[in-house]
């Protein structure tokens, strides 16, 4: 038996490299994205989703999604479908913000209806107010809803109606928070309330592409951002919740990734890019830190929601 | 897909490609001998490699499919949404709830309703019916039933790769298309059509059959309505009749009816009170509505037309402007009647015919509906009409008539193409989504028409917020609008999404027509589509707007409802556009051309000019001495003479930069038209006005242009039944002989304003028939040209009425239909709430769907076979080539068959079978190391036991030697001395170099010395190894066959050379 030379080294390294490449070329962008799953397709079936474009995380660890078909669903943190109810009305438009009391009801922006819906855990409706107008008490397009741990509910608002706006635990109108120009801009869309530990409220100016921090009183404390790409510029920043670790999570709508900033405005990282893969996102209108510490993307022209373990 | 896809059968699409494989038996020969180079397995193994790549590229030529079978079905229901069954909605929906809880969980439902139009609106989804009650959109159109839509909607919403059955929910009572038609085509594509009638009577019911209205009549004549209507009871009631829209006073006596059970007929006696053509309508109101089940077949209409002699109708957008060419028409005895757009009424085609020619005095097109323009057109060409068009700042394309139906009828194109220089315009489109239903839609039909109305010399963009990539972007850049369908074609593929704020795109829009493609145009626009939920732009945009001179104008899309105007209006209002709150999806088409037309001022030459006569003997400048010109005019509207021999231009108005049109005109198909763009009276016109010859200039444009109604006197009678109308013409001569062998040239235009020609065939005597589909409730006119053996009779003119759909005529399902539709496709007849179950029966034959799977084939078999040829001669050791295959083979099953997203089991057999051939090839490598470690330790083991025995066997012949030397005295210390000698052998040098037997060569040694010494007590010991000489012979032989087949080769070299 002859041994020809055997460079072995060589020989299974060129091997490996053309496997790996083989095997890579199919799958290497989905490494190290961070999506632990994902849940929900184009449909109207339960558990699809037309267009989602709110989220919120339920203390009880579920999570509720709103779509363009005008219902809102209910999902276990890893994606299975609870059960889920419709809007009453859904002709004008359809709602674009939805928020989880902490006593387990539900509040939903019913935007182009220009008033907040209030509904229990099981989706009986329990309240409503606001009403078309530029008016105290009234709203143009309302499109989130932020609670404080008092119980005082606080709704944002645009379309030259752009303001913030205080209402009692009893639903009644109490004063107008933020109006008129931040820094020499008028607010331009309003959107993302959401309250930090230190319990003042953050919200995206998101057509100035930039965050803005408020006291409880309606003290301008921060602001920051601007339009771009770059790590702590922002595009459409619509929605934006806050991490365990007390940072502040931004999901761009017109920038298709997620931003993570300290509260004095520093950009932490960012995640995410344009695209139909996994790992990837496309108008995404709404990310929420989930009971579990993960983060759930609504990832709109994709009809899904992304889960990912930050 | 799993493993077993490859298991699965497969098809070709050409197979005759697959004869590419003979190729592989002569590359194995030419393998064989070109590669004798490599030992037999590598050969064989690059042999097959190669013959894989040759049959796989055959296969990949030859269109290779995967063939999936499956039994799973899809279901897609079709809903009837029509008028006569609207009362039976909720029914229809839970039948088919109930039918999608018994649907096993991977079969799938889907929902088309339908009544004029088709929608889907569920897409076929597994697991059941999602739409909640009473939740399907409002749908338009009820007036028709088109199952064909629904069926054709059906067969395209398909998923492939499932078993199809549609089931059809309806009254049958179909009234557009041939449904039987497209149930073959059902059946041709193996889909049954399930059939659940659904079940009415309408027994007390009143209708309209018709009302008679003679053809022709005289201004004053008294003529006869006469009308018939049908009854299922004993109903009392009143008919009240209008002409025109005016309610037509009749004696009570007249218009209290009775009637009876059956067919009832009366006739009303008026007098024709006006020159224009009279369209009546008769509606009956019973006294009891509720013996009458449908009132909306209450009514019916016909016309008559009034022969007002020679009339031409003057529409203008200021009567003061044109008072003077009215009174000049009128000092000239040509009958002429001034209106402005607003007391026109209802100007359909019937109201046109009242006139033998119309004058569009700087009328912009907005002023006239899609629907208006396309009947002037008609009125022109096919009922041989004619038309004159002047300009002003609002004629031709300044006017917004740019790609409207009446460009192609009239002699000068409205585009500016002889120009050296032209002056442009830009308009900008900014397309934002809307959240009601359809509303992107409209938005995308509007961005299309707009396209077509502005002219190809000017800038065109579109602007939306899209996904691909993310953001606001230039769908259509901002560019010279000259390849206007593939614009349109972009537009239909625009996905438009949710725009945050109009304040971005406006920019990008700014930008573009201040320093980028649009900085060089003269009139610069902006049309922002919306419903108005983005956010407003900043106040210095604005400005910024402002001061560029750029007008912004909005649409609110929302149909009076759901449109957030407020920023809307604000934009508008402060740029200097306008605001639009889109009331229909009708109105748009105005709007656009309202607004498009903005763009279009450069088309207006305001200056000076005196017009040259280059046709001097034209029968239209017929009076105008020779030499003489006429006088100067202030402006004109730029257009093109259309480059046709037909086409005549007299008057121009010549520059250095070309000769632009002032008149020109022409005869097109049966009408003639007459474009004179310049107008305007007495901003550009003045001096015309005062010129002597100017009532008879225009006198002489209307006369020519007059339709020359020279009527063939035949009776002609009309007939409607059901879609289907009949009209009859009945030809006598004066001298009352049947006129025979005549041949028409029929042209029939629907309420559509579509004209369409009818085939009359010659039935009797004198007497030609023509059959007509009727879809639409309406008006139709008849033009039939006469001939005698090529001489023209004259023309004949009829006209009929199709009162209401047919869909207000159905009391009862057509039942037969349904059967039949069902028999032809093989489906089954699912009357009452037992058949639900049925839906999702599995007894359709499984489906296959085919995939084409040559792109698979080639990478993730070509690929790696042919890598494998490589390795299989390149890389030297086998170790690396038996690796190499078992990557590859591991790649092709998990990657390419995709056994990686299968069941745990299926990667690991694939791990195995890929082990199994890689340890096969390298077995002859591995096996002899193996053999010698195996042997090694064996021999060791047997070398022990050896040397055991060996030593029991010493000890007993050294007890039997010390015996005898007991009985014989001193020889037992010479024994003892014997026995002392026994030591281990030396190791033999000339096995030292082999492998690594040594020990065994040297245990055999020391038990051969051992056994020679002992004088050949070992032979029972002996079993299992071979003697020294037969292992060391053999393990010589093969370092001797190499050195004596090199010795061989060696001396085989040298006799060769020596031959030399």
């Amino acid at each position: 038996m002859v041994v020809p030379a055997f460079h072995f080294r060589r020989e299974v390294a060129l091997l490996v490299a053309f496997g790996a490449g083989l095997w890579g070329c199919e799958r290497a962008p989905l490494t190290d994205s961070g999506v632990m799953g994902v849940f929900g397709e184009l449909g109207l079936a339960p558990g699809c989703f037309h267009y989602p474009r709110a989220i919120a995380a339920d203390p009880r660890g579920t999570v509720l999604v709103v779509d363009k078909s005008g219902r809102i669903q209910r999902f276990t943190a890893t994606g299975g479908l609870v059960g889920g109810w419709r809007m009453p009305e859904t002709e004008a438009g359809k709602p674009v913000g939805l928020t989880v009391h902490p006593d387990g009801r539900v509040f939903v922006a019913d935007t182009h209806y220009h008033r907040v819906l209030v509904y229990d855990a099981s989706g009986l409706q329990v309240g409503a107010f606001g009403s078309e107008g530029t008016g105290d008490a009234q709203f143009q397009l309302p499109t989130s809803v932020a609670i404080d741990a008092e119980g005082f509910i606080y709704v944002a608002e645009y379309n030259g109606n752009d303001r913030i706006t205080k209402w009692s635990a009893g639903l009644e109108f109490l004063q107008t928070l933020a109006v008129g120009p931040i820094e020499g801009r008028s607010l331009s869309r309003p959107t993302g309330l959401v309250f930090d530990d230190e319990q003042t409220l953050w919200f995206a100016d998101a057509c100035n592409h930039r965050l803005v921090r408020l006291s409880r009183n309606g003290e301008i404390l921060t602001t920051f951002g601007r339009l771009g790409r770059g790590p702590g510029e922002l595009r459409y920043p619509y929605s934006l919740s806050i991490s365990p670790e007390r940072t502040l999570l931004v999901c761009e709508y017109g920038g298709d990734r997620l931003q993570w900033f300290s509260k004095e405005g520093r950009s932490l990282r960012t995640w995410g890019r344009s695209g139909r893969r996994l790992g990837e996102l496309s108008g995404p209108w709404a990310a929420t830190y989930g009971s579990n510490g993960t983060v759930y993307i609504v990832d709109s022209m994709n009809s899904r929601v992304q889960i990912l373990q930050p | 897909m799993t493993v077993l896809a490859l298991s699965l059968p497969v098809e070709f699409e050409e197979p005759a490609w697959l004869w590419l494989m003979l190729l592989i038996p002569l590359l194995a020969a030419a393998a064989i001998r070109s590669l004798s180079g490599l030992d037999a397995p590598r050969r064989v193994l690059a042999v097959m490699a190669r013959s894989v790549v040759i049959a796989v590229m055959a296969c990949c030529l030859a269109g290779v499919q995967r063939v999936r079978r499956t039994d799973d079905l899809t279901v897609m229901f079709l809903m009837d949404r029509s008028y006569s069954v609207q009362a039976l909605e909720g029914q229809q929906e839970d039948f088919i709830r109930e039918a999608a809880k018994g649907m096993p969980p991977k079969d799938r439902l889907g929902l088309i309703d339908f009544a004029r139009q088709a929608f889907l609106q569920q897409m076929p989804e597994r697991g059941g019916y999602y739409i909640p009650a009473g939740r399907l959109p409002t749908m338009p159109g009820t007036d028709r039933t088109n199952v064909t839509a629904a069926l054709r909607l059906a067969m395209a919403a398909f998923p492939h790769d499932t078993a199809k059955r549609l089931v059809l929910l309806s009254d049958g009572n179909d009234n557009m298309g041939d449904v039987l038609a497209d149930a073959r085509r059902a059946r041709a594509d193996g889909i049954p059509i399930d059939v659940v009638p659904l079940w009415y009577e309408h027994a007390n019911e009143v209708y309209f059959d018709r009302l008679v209205a003679p053809t022709y009549a005289e201004p004053g004549e008294q003529i006869s309505l006469r009308m018939i209507l049908q009854s299922y009871k004993a109903v009392a009631g009143v008919v009240d009749i209008y002409a025109n829209g005016e309610l037509v006073e009749i004696p009570e006596s007249q218009r209290r009816v009775r009637l009876a059970p059956g067919s009832n007929s009366f006739v009303v006696k008026l007098p024709v009170r006006s020159t224009v053509t009279q369209s009546y309508e008769a509606v009956f109101r019973p006294d009891e509505p509720a013996l009458d089940a449908i009132s909306l077949n209450n009514r019916a209409r016909a016309f008559t037309f009034v022969s007002g002699g020679s009339r031409a109708l003057l529409i203008t957008s200021d009567p003061n402007q044109d008072r003077g060419l009215a009174e000049a028409l009128r000092s000239e005895q040509v009958a002429v009647d001034m209106k402005t757009s607003e007391q026109l009424g209802e100007f359909d085609l019937p109201a046109m015919m009242s006139y033998g020619t119309i004058i569009l005095s700087n009328v912009p097109a907005a002023t006239f509906t899609e629907e208006q323009q396309k009947a002037l057109a008609v009125y022109v060409k096919d009922m041989g009409s004619g038309l004159i068009m002047t300009g002003g700042d609002e004629g031709f394309g300044a006017g917004g008539w740019i790609g409207s139906p009446l460009e192609e009828v009239m002699p000068v194109s409205f585009e500016i193409k002889h120009k050296r220089v032209i002056p442009r315009g830009a308009l900008v489109l900014i397309m934002h989504s809307c959240e009601i239903a359809r509303g992107n839609y409209w938005a995308k039909e509007m961005a299309k028409k707009s396209v077509d109305t502005v002219s190809s010399q000017d800038y065109f963009g579109l602007l939306a917020y899209t996904y691909s990539p993310g953001g606001e972007n230039w769908e259509v850049p901002l560019d010279v609008n000259t390849n206007k369908d593939a614009v349109k074609k972009k537009i239909d593929r625009i996905q438009v999404g949710d725009m945050p704020d109009f304040g971005a795109t406006m920019q990008m829009a700014f930008t573009a027509l201040t320093s980028g493609r649009g900085r060089d145009a003269a009139q610069k626009h902006v049309i922002i589509l919306s419903d108005g939920d983005a956010s407003a732009p900043s106040s210095q945009l604005v400005s910024d707007y402002i001061k560029a001179k750029i007008t912004v104008s909005t649409i609110g899309i929302g149909w009076g409802n759901h449109v957030m105007e407020t920023v809307l209006r604000d934009i508008a209002q402060k740029t200097g556009g306008r605001y639009y709150a889109a009331k229909n999806p009708k109105q748009l088409p105005q709007i656009f051309s309202k607004e498009s037309k903005v763009v279009r001022r450069p088309l207006l030459v305001e200056e000076p000019f005196r017009p040259s006569v280059v046709l001097p003997g034209s029968e239209l400048l017929a009076g105008l001495d020779p030499g003489e010109a006429p006088p100067p005019l202030n402006g004109m509207v730029l257009t093109t003479a259309k480059q046709n021999p037909n086409v005549l231009v007299p008057l121009i108005r010549s520059t250095s930069d070309g000769e632009d049109p002032v008149l020109a005109y022409w005869q097109y198909e049966l009408g003639k038209t007459v474009a004179f763009t310049s107008g305007f009276w007495p901003a550009w016109g003045e001096a015309w006005t005062r010129w002597p010859k100017f009532a008879k200039f225009w006198a002489q444009l209307v006369r020519w242009t007059m339709r020359q109604d020279s009527l063939a006197n035949f009776d002609t009678y009309t007939r409607v039944e059901g879609n289907r109308a009949r009209i009859v013409i009945d030809a006598l001569d004066k001298d009352a002989t049947y006129l025979n062998n005549l041949m028409q040239k029929a042209r029939v235009v629907g309420p559509d304003n579509r004209a369409v020609p009818a085939n009359f065939t010659q039935t009797g005597p004198g007497k030609y028939e023509a059959n007509l589909d009727v879809e639409r409730a309406g008006q139709y006119l008849v033009n039939v040209q006469v001939y005698e053996g090529g001489r023209n009779l004259g023309t004949l003119r009829t006209g009929l009425t199709v009162p209401f759909s047919p869909e207000y005529r159905d009391l009862k399902p057509n039942e037969a239909l349904l059967r039949q539709i069902a028999e032809t496709t093989g489906g089954r007849w699912l009357d009452g709430g037992a058949a639900r179950g049925d839906v999702f029966r599995h007894d359709l034959p499984p489906s296959e769907a085919k995939q084409p799977a040559w792109e698979w084939v080639l990478s993730w078999l070509v690929l790696p076979a042919f890598l494998l040829d490589v390795a299989v001669r390149r890389l030297a050791s086998r170790l690396a080539l038996s690796i190499c295959v078992e990557v590859m083979i591991l790649v092709v099953l998990l990657v390419g068959a995709g056994v990686h997203a299968g069941p745990w089991w299926s990667v690991a057999g694939a791990l195995l079978f890929a082990e199994l051939v890689g340890w096969t090839i390298r077995y002859p490598y591995i096996r002899p190391m193996l053999e010698s470690l195996t042997h090694g330790v064996r021999t060791m083991a047997h070398a022990g036991e050896r040397s055991e025995a060996a030593l029991g066997q010493l000890k007993t012949t050294r007890e039997r030697v010390r015996g005898e030397r007991l009985a014989g005295g001193e020889i037992a210390e010479e024994g003892d001395t014997r026995g002392g000698a026994v030591e281990p052998p030396p190791i033999p040098l000339a096995g030292a170099g082999r492998r690594f037997d040594v020990g065994d060569e040297a245990a055999h040694a020391a038990a051969g010395d051992l056994s020679e010494a002992l004088g050949g007590a070992m032979a029972s010991g002996e079993s299992g190894t071979q003697p020294p000489s037969a292992r060391k012979g053999k393990d010589d032989a093969p370092a001797e066959d190499l050195t004596s087949r090199l010795l061989r080769a060696k001396k085989r070299a040298q006799r060769e050379k020596k031959d030399e």
